[in-house]
């Protein structure tokens, strides 16, 4: 027997709740995340006494407590945690900012129903209809790509709100450029535009904590800086892993969340890695900004998404970073949340891989100087001034989120071909977590938990 | 174990299950899933720590025998008459 029944690579949400799944039925399981941190993508740090969320900007799925059925529910039960000792704390209020138009929407959908009424005459009715129809739809169902903008504009027949509704959904969950699965738009509807966004009353930190902390209570074994080098293999099946310090662990299953590129190298997979490497990478700039000097910034804000130019451009950018469209976000902008001081100011635009990558180490600093302050300039056209308020600031770029995590090329969604049922070429290797295709915070968790439910606990 | 036993230790893994569940009202012949408002993936969960407590494995194709309270109580009797 091996030493471990399951081996699980990644210690981010996909992992982590994978992980209390299985040792949760007393499956001898150990996670291996390379970092000395959980959290992946979504994870933490401090700098100059600040401490940093490196991901969350708000959490999809709100949902109240007593509302079964809600994806953010079912996902507390699975994993056994007490959903009401997790206060959530709703957002203030979001806007989609596009070509001089603007929408408003929060977690009740009428209000978004009512915005789109005012700036958008006489397709309200339509708008109805689509929603009807994206709440009878089954995203879970097999069958082949459908494009998600032809159903909108067939639904909706107008361009311009089938391209402002998009916006959000595509910057939020989609690993494709231009076009979007429909099923992918159905899941990214419901979570943005039906439940919500909200945040945690704790950060990340004490998030990540609890499911460590679920995960060591049910038996679970977690190991940090524990890179894996490779998946070994012994004829048709996997026997375990090999540590980057030589050390060989055994297990009956393995599931990785490293990505499908990173799966493959590891493993010796057969096939086209570039057909895997997903193109969506981002840059993100967090700024703090002292709170005296913000009262000229919006206050009634949550996230505002933004997109100069009449259609919609979701792809990789033909420079470093593309300031014309983009999100801003105001973590403290959220019901009930203490005042924050500094006030926390996030800006997130599509940045190019490739290039970034080709920059040399002494080039790199400045040329990310230039992009951050052009990425600032973007976001004050839109929440006003804050430059000369910044009392910390720093950036990430696509080779961070590579270096950090492992996604090729940066694609923070992906690659835009998702294996859903999680299978690879021997039959204990499974794949969970970005790839397989759920995205997001909470679709990253949901997806650990089906795949341990599907292939391991059966 | 006792049908009395086995009813109880099913209301308790459900209760384990789902912090919001109400048993004030449970029809024992009516299915559990809806009056509970379960999906599979709960109802997976039963069948797992049945699993985890008494080494039970139940085949997929049986599931639908655990749909109502009783049916639970009258196909677990004989598995579990040792335990
Ligand atoms: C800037 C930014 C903002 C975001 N904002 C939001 C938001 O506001 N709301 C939201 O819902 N989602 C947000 N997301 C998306 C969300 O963070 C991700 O979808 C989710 O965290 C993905 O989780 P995962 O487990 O699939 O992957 P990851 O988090 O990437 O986890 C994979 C883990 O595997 C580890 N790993 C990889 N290779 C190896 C190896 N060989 N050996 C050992 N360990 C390895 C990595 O270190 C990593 O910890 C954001 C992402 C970014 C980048």
């Amino acid at each position: 027997m091996a030493a471990y029944q399951l081996v699980i690579i990644g210690g981010g949400l996909s992992g982590l709740a994978a992980g209390i799944r299985a040792a949760r039925f007393g499956i001898k399981t150990l996670i291996v995340e390379q970092h000395s941190l959980p959290g992946g993508l979504n994870s933490f740090y401090v700098r100059q006494g600040h401490l940093l969320e490196t991901g969350l900007h708000a959490m999809t799925n709100c949902a109240p407590a007593n509302d079964k059925q809600a994806p953010l529910n079912r996902l507390f039960r699975q994993l056994r945690l007490p959903r009401r000792e997790f206060p959530c704390h709703e957002q203030i209020g979001s806007e989609i900012r596009f070509g001089g138009r603007s929408l408003l929407f929060g977690n009740d959908p009428a209000i978004l129903e009512a915005s789109i009424d005012r700036v958008f005459p006489g397709r309200i009715d339509r708008f109805r209809r689509l929603r009807q129809e994206i709440a009878e739809y089954d995203p879970f169902a097999a069958g082949p790509w459908r494009s998600g903008r032809q159903f909108l504009a067939d639904h909706l027949d107008d361009p311009d709100l089938a391209d402002t509704l998009l916006l959000p959904l595509m910057i939020y969950g989609n690993a494709e450029e231009e076009d979007m699965d429909l099923g992918q738009l159905v899941i990214m509807f419901r979570a943005v535009f039906e439940e919500g966004f909200f945040r945690p009353a704790a950060t990340m930190r004490e998030f990540l904590g609890l499911l460590v902390q679920q995960f060591r209570d049910f038996g679970g074994e977690i190991r940090f800086r524990s890179p894996v080098e490779s998946i070994v293999s012994d004829r048709d099946r996997v026997v375990g892993v090999l540590l980057a310090g030589g050390e060989m662990l055994g297990a009956d299953a393995v599931v990785s969340t490293a990505g499908i590129p990173e799966t493959m190298r590891l493993s010796g997979w057969p096939g086209e890695v570039d057909r895997y490497v997903g193109r969506m990478s981002f840059m993100e700039t967090i700024s703090l900004v002292s709170r005296a000097r913000t009262a000229t910034l919006t206050r009634d804000r949550t996230i505002i998404f933004y997109h100069h130019g009449d259609r919609l451009q979701y792809r990789r950018p033909s420079g470093y970073l593309d300031p014309t469209w983009g999100v801003i976000c105001f973590p403290g902008n959220f019901l009930g949340l203490p005042p924050e001081d500094p006030v926390q100011i996030r800006t997130t635009n599509a940045a190019s891989y490739p290039l970034w990558k080709a920059l040399s180490a002494e080039s790199y600093e400045s040329v990310k100087r230039r992009w951050t302050e052009a990425a600032v300039s973007a976001s004050e056209e839109i929440v006003g001034n804050y430059r000369s308020s910044i009392v910390y600031q720093d950036s990430f770029t696509p080779v961070t989120i590579e270096r950090f995590t492992r996604k090729a090329e940066g694609a923070v969604y992906g690659s835009a071909v998702k294996i859903k049922d999680g299978v690879t070429p021997w039959p204990n290797l499974f794949l969970a977590g970005t790839d397989q295709g759920y995205l997001g915070i909470v679709g990253a968790m949901l997806s650990g938990i089906t795949m341990v439910n599907r292939h391991i606990l059966r | 174990m006792t049908r009395d036993e086995i009813k109880d230790v099913l209301l308790e893994i459900i209760a384990d299950i789902d912090e919001e569940a109400d048993f004030a009202r449970l029809d024992a012949d009516a299915p559990l899933r809806d009056q509970l408002d379960l999906d599979s993936m709960d109802f997976l969960d039963i069948v797992m720590e049945l699993r985890k407590r008494y080494k039970l494995h139940i085949p997929e194709e049986e599931y639908p025998q655990l749909a109502t309270l009783t049916s639970c109580v009258n196909y677990l009797e004989p598995k579990l008459q040792h335990v």
